[in-house]
């Protein structure tokens, strides 16, 4: 149900663990250290709500140059499956 | 003049069926003018909900909503009650559904059956994701249990879409859409309760629908379980700015109602138009009127032309139309004096006019909820400047690509095309002031300011937004369509002074209030309508 565009950024360098930077990302929104985040933890169990889905959504397209729907991260709702998503995406 | 417009009259002719004195007395017996509603079904007023590859005559958005304002200069209860819900109900089907789906409801609408949009429960409000109105998946297809409150036409629709939880992992798939055939359901299941009786929009036939372990087939989920919210989110998009586009025909109406006083009543030895401060209260709330059409005007036709963007648009104008007409109403109120509180005479009208505007700012999704739905983007959209919008989104008239809701996004990217056109033509001063301080305040806030805990000082961001957003349509719009003398320096110094309120007293603009108010009394005289269009009007001042 998620789709995703491609979009031609220039000034993007994308991370080559992406599910790393996406915990980095999560661990920012919540004021904490990217080392806590379990990676195979549903989301909203940090209590991420949708605003956060939407910016995850920000970031990703200004760091992997992905255009992508909130609804990315009902569909992908962890980390991992959400680096993987991408992952093939960006591929 | 169209058909509608014909039809229903003069709303200041005694004798008229349809006429202000019929519509009050009926509004007293919380129902609508008898015989209103066999107008619309002989007009066929469903086919304008229903897309014209269904059969319907639904093609651009900015004409759906020019086509119901003769309605709604009227009466409101009659365009809401009549079933503008049913527009709602069938934008998810027309998104969501299947082939099968499509047919059946569009079909029952062009019949003239009535579609009832099951949302809305007493104790969640907009806070759709808590809904608590289930949908149990069973062998042989589903089992609804719960209760949907404060519903159009509940008690006689003939189809409903029910936003049904049908998950419980927490994030945005935990709701699915339903059609449900209601003549279908078993007696024993389901019932409708009961009408709720309500401030305004007395003539609407609230109430709603309580299921008790009622089943129904598989094939009445509208897209896959769990699509739910994706579709409510883009559907509301177009809903959003048609209900705040409905208002527009009742500023409309209430301004030519007190305009028509003004010139009729005598004080001090002259005609109550002839005050300085009653004719810069009349020429005000007509610019803001046409400000709030450009930006309902824009935000319409942004659904065809900047998909992308379309929902912080549709966000922006929910949230800013009902506060400018609600005020300019207030503003027009003064003028009126105590007939304003009266309900009977010949201006009783605008009493009803007020009562009735505020359920379209609250009805369908909330101020807050507007709010919620731009905060998180704003970063994005002011981050920088995107290409201008194409002319098309401003002139009036130019041909749009055809809707393709799928084409709505939850979320814009980058750079906002229509604050574009501020910095691409210039603009008033204190506007381009507001937009350089929204840019800077926008990049300080954090991400864990822009959700339901959002403080005051950060949900007021989206106001100045929805402003800034309303200036942008305000200079596209002048630029690109005749317009009258003294609008858009009225309209962009009333919404810089709203953005940044000045100690001292507003700046006054006689030259453009006066040339303003010759409009509007050209147009009253006339026969035109107050809205950018220029529509022919059936309504007349009195001899």
């Amino acid at each position: 149900m998620t789709s995703t565009d491609t979009t031609t950024s220039t000034s993007t360098t994308v991370p080559a663990d992406i599910a790393q930077w996406l915990a980095g990302r999560v661990a920012s929104y919540l004021d904490t250290d990217a080392a806590t985040i379990d990676l195979d933890l549903p989301l909203a169990e940090y209590g991420l709500d949708s605003v956060y889905a939407l910016s995850l959504c920000g970031d990703i397209e200004d760091t992997l140059g992905l255009v992508v729907e909130p609804t990315l991260a009902w569909d992908y709702p962890t980390v991992n499956a959400m680096a993987e998503f991408l992952q093939a995406e960006i591929a | 003049m169209t058909r509608l417009e014909e039809r229903f009259g003069d709303p200041y002719n005694a004798d008229n069926p349809f006429g202000h004195r019929t519509i009050l007395d009926a509004d007293e017996r919380s129902t609508v003018a008898e015989g209103a509603e066999a107008v619309l079904d002989e007009f066929g007023l469903n086919a304008e909900f229903v897309p014209e590859a269904l059969g319907g005559r639904l093609v651009e958005v900015d004409e759906l909503v020019r086509r119901l304002r003769p309605v709604f200069r009227r009466d409101a209860s009659l365009g809401l009650g009549y079933g503008v819900t049913s527009l709602m109900a069938g934008l998810n089907v027309w998104l969501g559904g299947s082939d099968v789906q499509r047919k059946w409801l569009a079909d029952l609408l062009l019949g003239g059956g009535k579609a009832s949009v099951g949302y809305h429960e007493l104790d969640r409000g907009n806070d759709l994701t808590n809904n608590e109105f289930a949908a149990t998946r069973t062998e042989d297809g589903l089992v609804l249990d719960g209760r949907k409150e404060v519903i159009n036409n509940a008690a006689r629709a003939d189809a409903a879409v029910l936003f049904a939880r049908t998950g419980g992992k927490g994030g945005g798939r935990d709701h699915s859409l339903l059609l449900v055939d209601l003549h279908q359901l078993d007696g024993g299941t389901f019932r409708r309760l009961p009408r709720y009786r309500t401030l305004g929009l007395r003539g609407v036939g609230l109430s709603g629908f309580e299921f008790t372990g009622c089943a129904v087939p598989d094939s009445a989920l509208v897209g896959d379980l769990g699509q739910g919210s994706d579709i409510a989110l883009r559907s509301f998009q177009v809903s959003r700015c048609v209900m705040a586009g409905t208002g527009l025909g009742i500023l409309d109406a209430g301004l030519f109602g007190v305009l028509r006083f003004a010139l009729e009543r005598r004080l001090y030895g002259q005609t109550v138009a002839e005050l300085p401060h009653a004719r810069a209260t009349l020429a005000g709330a007509y610019a803001d009127l046409l400000t709030a059409d450009a930006l309902v005007t824009t935000a319409t036709r942004a659904l065809h032309v900047l998909p992308a963007t379309a929902s912080a648009y549709a966000a922006a104008t929910k949230l800013l139309v009902p506060t400018l007409l609600e005020e300019a109403m207030n503003a027009l109120s003064v003028v009126l004096g105590a007939r304003f509180y009266l309900r009977e005479g010949d201006y009783a009208g605008f009493g009803k006019h007020m009562r009735d505007l505020p359920p379209l700012g609250i009805g369908h999704a909330g101020g807050i909820s507007c709010q919620l739905t731009l905060l998180p983007q704003l970063s994005r959209l002011l981050r920088a400047l995107g290409d201008p919008a194409p002319a098309a989104v401003f002139t009036a008239g130019a041909a749009l690509p055809e809707l393709d809701l799928s084409r709505l996004r939850l979320f814009a990217p980058s750079g906002d095309p229509l604050l574009a056109e501020l910095a691409a033509h210039g603009t008033h001063p204190g506007i381009a002031a507001a937009l350089a301080k929204l840019t800077a305040d926008v990049a300080a806030l954090p991400a864990r300011d822009t959700g339901v805990a959002a403080s005051p000082a950060a949900l007021d961001l989206t106001d100045r937004y929805a402003a800034l957003l309303a200036a942008a349509s305000v200079t596209g719009y002048a630029r690109h369509n005749a317009v009258p003398d003294g609008w858009a320096e009225l309209a962009l110094s009333r919404l810089a002074e709203r953005l940044t309120p000045s100690a001292a007293l507003p700046a006054t603009h006689p030259a453009a209030e006066g040339a303003l108010f010759a409009d509007l009394l050209d147009r009253a005289t006339t026969g035109s309508g107050f809205c950018l269009d220029r529509d022919p009007v059936h309504r007349t001042l009195a001899q």
